[in-house]
């Protein structure tokens, strides 16, 4: 048989579209239950600091005032969690480790009032040594932010045993070969140290949950990317199974890697308890700018290569700031030594990767971690040597860089990807061998993430009596297009217009299983449950038809919401009347994908490889040092596009927040306290911001994983983008090895005879 | 949340300022809003009284007065307003063209030039054009009104000489000889600009006649580079004299070290800002180049 699929390969319009230009779309945030109240948390003020006492009895006078909330409510659970390290209580207990941890929550008839009510409540505090940067976390004589001879592992830990050392959260090792004897050797050594800075997701909707208990069940509406792991998370964190623990997610504005993981959504249970009524706590920006962020980071690297440009070894030691708690941290780890190799042949590596904890809000995740810390570094060494070989930059990469199946680290999956193409088709997209305008730099940049998270996930699709289709999976909308594109896979297998296919949000007790909505993995992992599902509804069909007419299902075909066996054909709906002799009923199909040992492309981890690469071309302005982005320049490596206006979306998004990265964004602390936690001061990407030219190429090898050899796509092209501008930047002269490339910091570098610039190395010894 | 406040609807400048006068400390003019209702939310200042002066009617009027060749500019006039009127075009076009670098959209539609001269926030765009402009500002009370230069008006970071239950009413512009072509340049990397310059010169017969030369941003207040201004008197606008006064206006620049930047940064931006201000102004007055 054929499915005449016309779902994928298709720029269909967002399903989502109307719904969201016409304001009716619904996020969290917009919910209104009866006897609702509002809930406001009261923040530390300190960046570490021992409780001594929290009068709340002013604050629960307060007419409106229903409850308040403080770590002694927290006696009968165990407050805490974390789904890497479970280091964090869910709101302060006897101690706070940084500027912005909850202390205290007010719930309250309206939001004035639970205002009104956090400045009536006295906190005595005893103000502790802190260690606000990682450089004070790694000194000697550091305050200790978590004193436990064993940290204990979350509900998602999978990282083996975690003995803390110092402020050392985590440690994560990757090695090949002895790179001590590749340095001997070597004709050419480029070494640096460089600085990446903590950076906020912005995603237009900060963190929102209302919760409302009902007996020993709660109901939690969450503006969360991992629904299923906040239901856990909760569930352990109240003492409840997981079936009375119920995660609602409405459409998300935004997640970026905000809203991975358990935000803002115990405290709200907590408060909701402590009530006794529904309540709704929505973060304000600099509310949420406390809650994650993406690490900052310090890094040690060393590139050994021979006089041709041959790369020989590899030398990395890096230092990410996970803040007062793990969070995400460990996985931002490994993920950031994966990436630090970079795609290439080396005979040789060694990366040791640290997570360290700061009297700093909390890190997590944020689109292309790891690879967007680390690719710029990577790459600028790659162009050094390059230059000090004296040959051209294209080509040093096309001689170095890794071919399909070869080994990327010890013990992972093999190259799926055609990195030689995709930078030619980088290089052909910049004019690479057309002579540059005067004052005008060109560079590239290529690396890898490792994507996909764990490989499970579950989608089932009701075939309904009318002939629509809802298909139920957990992936979260968050502006990504997932509705849009899961309900294309449907469309393909079961010929069905799209318009025909509903996908309402996840809803844990209506939507099946999926791990999380992050690491580019939905579109593969997600979709390929979803087209399994679709294949059994579409399997039943065919054997209800081919009953009907007595034939093989191979005979026939569908076609627009039909089985045809030549000239004849059956609706779904006729075939579901055949089915059930009644005009009810419906067909269900399911579909499951998890690690299959030993065999099969998810048996070694990374799910796939997903291709960070961009380019750029650059000029800067002598006075003033600002960089002006002539073009910019993506290419998607995504196996096989679903909609491919929607993976250009992806690129231009992930781009341009990359742009923000490389060019100005920062938060900026004093003693642990965020200085520019508004948009006057954190400047993000705008429309003013727009390179001249953005240039984006699709790649399609039928390569990936997924259904159709998809694979995911919107990391990558951010990671590209800091690496392309750092190159084309020395292209012109100006070397840094710091973020972002604010004008000043690239007035210095252009006047480096003549304006003082920063000596001392960040750290002087190895920590 | 901009937590819990009263708002008044005066219908009279003397309404209004008797409104402030009783409410004292309390109370706050509520013009455009874009920058008091920033504070307020940022819990940076709380008025439990607003005093809402757009129920005041008139005070949004542009008018021109073609004998004394003056425009008058009402405090409530918002900047997108006189970004896109055409009295100002003809007149001021200078204005507009600096008025169309405020903020960003949404604030030129909301905000207005009276409330941001009287918010006095250092990196005001108006401040530094209207000073080295020498406008004049009225003010009035529910007793008397008066007629204030800007230079005196601004005092410093969010102090102007407003006294209690002073309203600004109008700003007057005396219109720029024929002669005479001005230039604005501000650097940003931020909503709010790191530095701003505004050149004003008037040359007869290839001499610069007068030299007006205003630096804002960097300081707690707008400022008048006058031994620049006295450098470029009498002499033609060559490269190597314009470079002189951009030096000296930075030397005279007081900035500090904050999130827009380094004080040696942004003193070396007034230096480029205030050489391209001084460019441009010299080429307009000779009429070599128009305005945008």
């Amino acid at each position: 048989m054929t499915a005449s699929g016309s779902g994928i390969g298709r720029s269909v319009p967002r399903v989502d579209a109307r719904e969201k230009v016409t304001g009716q779309a619904r996020f969290a945030g917009d919910l209104k239950l009866p006897g609702m109240l509002h809930g406001k948390v009261l923040r530390s003020i300190y960046p570490h600091a021992r409780i001594l006492g929290v009068d709340v009895s002013k604050a629960e006078a307060l007419p409106g005032v229903v409850a308040v909330l403080t770590g002694a409510d927290l006696l009968d659970i165990d407050p805490y969690y974390g789904h890497s390290i479970k280091d964090r209580p869910l709101i302060a207990i006897d101690r706070v480790r940084f500027v912005g941890e909850p202390v205290a929550a007010v719930a309250a008839e309206d939001e004035a009032t639970a205002e009104a009510a956090l400045n009536l409540i006295e906190v005595e505090y005893e103000v502790l040594p802190a260690a606000t940067t990682m450089q004070a976390a790694l000194a000697e004589d550091a305050p200790l932010l978590h004193e436990v001879e064993k940290l204990r592992p979350g509900l998602f830990h999978g990282l083996g045993e975690l003995r803390p050392q110092g402020n050392i959260c985590y440690q994560h090792t990757i090695a090949r070969g002895e790179v001590a004897e590749a340095f001997e050797r070597a004709d050419i050594v480029v070494e640096g140290e460089y600085t990446f800075p903590a950076v906020y997701q912005y995603a237009m909707e900060p963190h929102t949950a209302v919760a409302q208990w009902e007996g020993d069940q709660v109901t939690v509406w969450a503006s969360c990317q991992h629904p299923y792991l906040v239901r856990a998370e909760l569930a352990d964190l109240f003492g409840l199974p997981v079936t009375d623990v119920r995660v609602i997610v409405p459409y998300v504005g935004g997640g970026f890697g905000s809203k991975s993981y358990t935000k803002m959504e115990p405290i709200t249970v907590a408060l909701a308890r402590k009530a006794r009524r529904p309540v709704r706590i929505a973060n304000r920006v600099d509310e949420a700018m406390v809650t994650t962020r993406r690490h900052n980071m310090v890094c040690r690297m060393r590139t050994a290569a021979s006089a041709d440009g041959t790369l020989l070894a590899r030398q990395v030691s890096l230092w990410l700031d996970t803040g007062a708690y793990a969070d995400n941290g460990p996985r931002v780890v490994a993920t950031a030594a994966d990436a630090a190799p970079g795609p290439y042949r080396w005979e040789s590596f060694h990366v040791d990767a640290y997570g360290v904890y700061t009297n700093r809000p909390p890190s997590g995740s944020y689109r292309a971690f790891g690879a967007t810390h680390l690719q710029w570094i990577g790459e600028s060494q790659v162009d050094e040597v390059a230059r000090r070989a004296g040959i051209d930059r294209v080509e040093i990469r096309l001689c170095n860089l890794l071919r399909p199946g070869e080994e990327v680290r010890p013990g992972g999956k093999p190259l799926d990807a055609d990195l030689v193409g995709d930078v030619r088709k980088i290089a052909e997209a910049l004019d690479w061998d057309s002579p540059k305008p005067p004052g005008t730099g060109r560079g590239l940049g290529v690396g890898l993430l490792a994507a996909g998270a764990r490989p499970v996930s579950t989608a089932i699709v009701r075939l309904q009596a009318d002939g629509t289709a809802l298909l139920l999976v957990s992936t979260t909308e968050m502006g990504q297009g997932a509705r849009t594109v899961l309900s294309q896979l449907v469309s393909e297998e079961l010929a069905l217009p799209v318009e025909r296919i509903k996908v309402p949000g996840g809803d844990t007790n209506v939507t099946p299983y999926d791990r999380s909505t992050g690491a580019s993995r939905s579109t593969t992992l997600a979709g390929k449950a979803v087209q399994r599902a679709a294949r059994q509804v579409r399997d039943e069909l065919l054997a209800i038809a081919g009953e009907h007419w007595g034939v093989a299902p191979h005979a026939l075909e569908l076609r627009q919401g039909a089985v045809w066996y030549g000239g004849k054909s059956l609706t779904f709906p006729d075939l579901i009347h055949e089915r059930f002799g009644f005009s009810g009923g419906e067909i269900i199909g399911h579909g499951t994908v998890r690690p299959e040992a030993g065999k099969g492309s998810y048996a070694a981890g990374p799910v796939f490889w997903e291709v960070c690469i961009g380019g750029a071309e650059v000029r800067v302005d002598p006075g003033t040092g600002r960089i002006h982005i002539l073009k910019l320049v993506s290419v998607a490596d995504v196996g096989h596009a679903v909609n491919p206006e929607l993976v250009e979306a992806q690129e231009m998004g992930a781009s341009m927040q990359g742009l923000g990265n490389a060019l100005f964004e920062e938060m900026v602390f004093d003693e642990g306290q965020i200085l520019n936690s508004t948009l006057l001061d954190y400047h993000v990407p705008t429309i003013e911001d727009l390179p001249d030219a953005f240039i984006s190429r699709l790649v399609e090898n039928e390569d990936g994983p997924g259904a159709y050899g998809i694979k995911g796509v919107g990391e990558g092209a951010l990671a590209g983008v800091p690496a392309a501008v750092v190159n084309a930047l020395a292209d012109l002269g100006i070397k840094v090895n710091e973020l972002p490339l604010t004008p000043e910091r690239i007035w210095r570098a252009l006047h480096a005879s003549d304006v003082p610039q920063r000596q001392e190395p960040i750290f002087k010894e190895n920590p | 949340m901009l937590g819990i406040f009263q708002i008044h609807e005066p219908d009279s400048i003397e309404e209004a300022s008797s409104l402030l006068k009783e409410y004292g400390y309390e109370a706050a003019v509520y013009a455009g809003g874009t920058e008091l209702l920033l504070v307020m939310k940022e819990k940076l200042a709380h008025y439990s009284h607003l005093v809402n002066i757009k129920t005041i009617p008139g005070l949004d009027e542009i008018s021109f007065d073609p004998e004394a060749r003056t425009l008058r500019i009402g405090a409530l006039t918002t900047h997108r307003q006189l970004e896109h009127s055409s009295l100002i075009a003809e007149h001021a076009p200078l204005l507009a063209e600096m008025e169309s670098t405020v903020g960003n959209v949404r604030v030129r539609a909301m905000g207005t030039i009276g409330g941001n001269l009287c918010f006095a926030e250092p990196h005001s765009d108006p401040a530094t054009l209207l000073l080295a402009w020498d406008a004049v500002l009225e003010v009035g009370s529910d007793e008397a009104r008066r007629r204030i230069p800007i230079a005196d008006f601004l005092l410093g970071m969010f102090e102007t000489a407003l006294q209690p239950g002073e309203i600004l009413i109008d700003v007057h512009l005396q219109l720029l000889p024929a002669n005479a072509a001005g230039a604005y340049r501000k650097f940003s990397t931020h909503e709010r600009p790191t530095a701003t310059v505004a050149a004003l010169l008037q040359l007869e017969q290839g001499v610069i006649a007068d030299a007006r030369l205003a630096v804002g941003s960097v300081g707690p207040a707008a400022f008048r580079a006058k031994e620049a201004e006295e450098m470029l008197r009498g002499q033609q606008p060559q490269e190597e004299l314009i470079a002189s006064a951009a030096e000296s206006a930075s030397r005279a620049a007081d900035p500090v070290d904050d999130l827009h930047g380094s004080a040696e940064y942004k003193r070396h931006l007034v230096r480029v800002l205030a050489a391209e201000a001084l460019d441009l102004a010299a080429r307009r007055a000779q009429a070599e180049v128009d305005y945008d």
